[in-house]
């Protein structure tokens, strides 16, 4: 008895296949119980993600239970057999596999966290159908264990990794909480969307937005939940916002220094973290030499997000040391032999 | 045994401080537990290095610069390990070490040099203890809303550079640094009020000087927070007037 992983990810095959080979999350527990009745399959965990589609398991025969679940999925999800390559990991190295997962290093983004918690949901779904037993049960409590202690003692997670990311992390730098953070946007562009949608999805309210066609505005203003103003307005709401995105389509600087060091003192003190995402910058570069004024431009902010996507990568074996280290020390319980270990498969939970 | 404890708590201070540096570069996050532990670790033999020599005086062990100055690192450990994480600031531990270290690094000095040892009062004056140990707890108090005022600059610094480096990730938000500056000028300052006006109470009264000084410091705290009510100050400013007032009420106290 051994455990295995089958699966594709996005190294190994392009979205079309992996949006076909995706499991409908309500669908997991008939997937599960059709796939343990399966000859050899004694246990299975269903992992299925916008980049990847993997299934965990424990058979007495490996390459007999991983031929009879190419051939499920090919008849399933009627993909051909030419379209599409599963990897296959036996063993140590499906474990490994499953601890690179859970603890980001397989991830489009390495060292996202969304991930770990895909990796429970499918997991308990597993668990609560009846589909795992001992070595399941084992190797994801493991996973969990490892993928915890790698985030905790690497520099995996941190820094930024995208220009958007910067910007909502540099704003938590400032501010802390985003909760009651107010955002203006100058200029509805689609960077300035995805930008204030960062910000939003982080707690920011109150976003309003001004740009020269007001029809523009309010429609952005509707989807973000926020407020239009009219282009010239912008600068008597300067000193209502914390946050404020810039990207407007002007040759010339739209935000000069005057603009900004004339509302400071209404401010009272709070800070305004300006973010230019606009070529040509809309904002005076000599802003930035205002006390508790930041100023950030797309390539500043570029080179953050650079850096951090730099740093993960130096942090990889860095990583895998550190699972290294945890299977030194304590192995990988799920391989570890015990007699007689499964029920009977009429035990089946079918709850 | 006195000297024994105040050595072995300047040393694990300064233990804590490496560590922390050393985690700090490395990105190994898991030693700040360590750290807090071993910051309860060197409060406990600052208590037992207090209690030696309260025993020796027979009263709140404040009666020379060395003993004082251990008072007032006493004060920054207790007030960070009781206020840090409500003030979701872990890394002012880290920031206070080497001011803890440096503050019993002379009080050691000194005593070796020239321990006045035993100074029993002719008779016990509660009030006396009072305004003491009040106006010195104000000052662990004023001297994290220092530290913070460090963190914050070193913050903000990083912030208009547009390159973090590592220790920027580790850094609270500057808001929070913000609150907890003035949090903690206003607890301090409320101890110092306290101790200042059981400074009247006392059997012998205190010396003009003595009191001025107390008064001016005292003031200058006040002062901030006022301003800062009236007219909201910016957290640059408020950060380095809490760097500057923080300088300016230890030199009152060699003063005094």
């Amino acid at each position: 008895m051994s455990i295995f992983c089958l699966g594709v990810n996005h190294k190994t095959a392009p979205v079309e296949i992996r949006e076909r080979l995706a499991f409908a999350e309500s669908a997991i527990p008939h997937h599960l119980k059709e796939i343990r009745s399966l000859e050899v399959v004694e246990e299975a965990v269903v992992l299925s993600t916008c980049n990847r589609v993997e299934i965990y398991g424990a058979a007495n025969h490996l390459e007999k239970a991983l031929d009879q679940l190419v051939e499920y999925l090919i008849k399933h999800f009627e993909v051909g057999d030419d379209d599409v390559e599963f990897y296959r990991h036996e063993a140590e190295a499906a474990a490994h596999h499953l601890f690179e997962v859970a603890s980001g290093l397989d991830s489009m983004v390495l060292g996202e966290t969304e991930i770990f918690g895909q990796i429970k949901k499918a997991y308990l779904t597993a668990q609560s159908t009846g589909a795992t037993s001992r070595r399941m049960n084992k190797l994801f409590q493991q996973s969990f264990s490892v993928g915890k202690q790698v985030r905790s003692s690497t520099r995996i997670q941190q820094g930024s990794t995208s220009v958007g990311s910067a910007a909502v992390d540099l704003a938590e730098k400032i501010f802390g909480q985003l909760d009651g953070c107010r955002v203006m946007i100058i200029g509805a562009g689609e960077m300035s969307r995805t930008t204030a949608q960062s910000l939003k999805s982080r707690g920011s309210k109150s976003i309003i937005v001004s740009n020269r066609s007001f029809d523009k505005a309010e429609d952005l203003a509707d989807e973000l939940g926020g407020k239009a103003i009219r282009f010239d307005e912008w600068a008597n709401y300067l000193d209502q916002v914390d946050i404020v995105i810039s990207s407007t389509g002007s040759p010339h600087a739209v935000v000069k220094k005057s603009d900004v060091a004339m509302v400071l003192k209404r401010r009272r003190g709070h800070s305004l973290f300006l973010i230019d995402i606009a070529v040509p910058r809309d904002v005076e570069s000599s802003v930035n030499d205002l006390d508790n004024v930041y100023l950030y431009n797309i390539d500043q902010l570029q080179r953050i997000a650079d850096a951090g996507v730099a740093q993960r990568h130096q942090q990889i074996e860095t990583c895998r040391g550190v699972i290294r280290d945890f299977l030194n020390e304590k192995g990988i319980d799920a391989l570890a032999s015990e007699p007689s270990e499964y029920p009977e498969r009429g035990s089946f939970n079918h709850s | 045994m006195d000297e024994i404890y105040l050595i072995l708590a300047t040393l694990v201070f300064l233990g804590g401080f490496v560590l922390a540096v050393v985690a700090l570069r490395t990105g190994k996050h898991q030693t700040g537990r360590l750290n807090v532990w071993l910051a309860v670790l060197g409060l406990i033999f600052q208590c037992l290095f207090l209690k030696e020599r309260g025993d020796l005086h027979m009263r709140c062990p404040i009666t020379n610069g060395a003993e004082v100055l251990v008072f007032i690192s006493w004060s920054i450990v207790i007030l960070y390990l009781a206020l840090g994480r409500a003030f979701r600031l872990s890394l002012l531990g880290v920031f206070s070490m080497p001011l803890v270290f440096l503050f019993q690094s002379v009080a050691i000095v000194s005593l070796m040099s020239n321990d006045p040892g035993a100074r029993p009062p002719d008779s016990l004056d509660p009030w006396l203890e009072m305004h003491a140990a009040m106006s010195l707890l104000a000052y662990g108090a004023f001297g994290l809303a220092g530290i913070a005022g460090i963190m914050d600059l070193v913050l903000d610094r990083q912030l208009k550079s547009h390159a973090p480096g590592r220790l920027f990730y580790s850094l609270p938000p500057m808001k929070y640094l913000y609150d907890a500056m003035l949090r903690l000028m206003l607890i301090g300052t409320g101890l110092l009020t306290i101790g200042v006006i059981s400074a009247f109470f006392m059997a012998t009264s205190p010396t003009a000087l003595h009191l001025t000084v107390l008064g001016a410091v005292w003031l200058v705290y006040a002062g901030i927070l006022f301003v800062n009510v009236a007219r909201g100050l910016r957290p640059k400013s408020l950060s380095k007037l809490s760097i500057a007032a923080f300088n300016f009420a230890l030199i009152a106290l060699l003063v005094i």
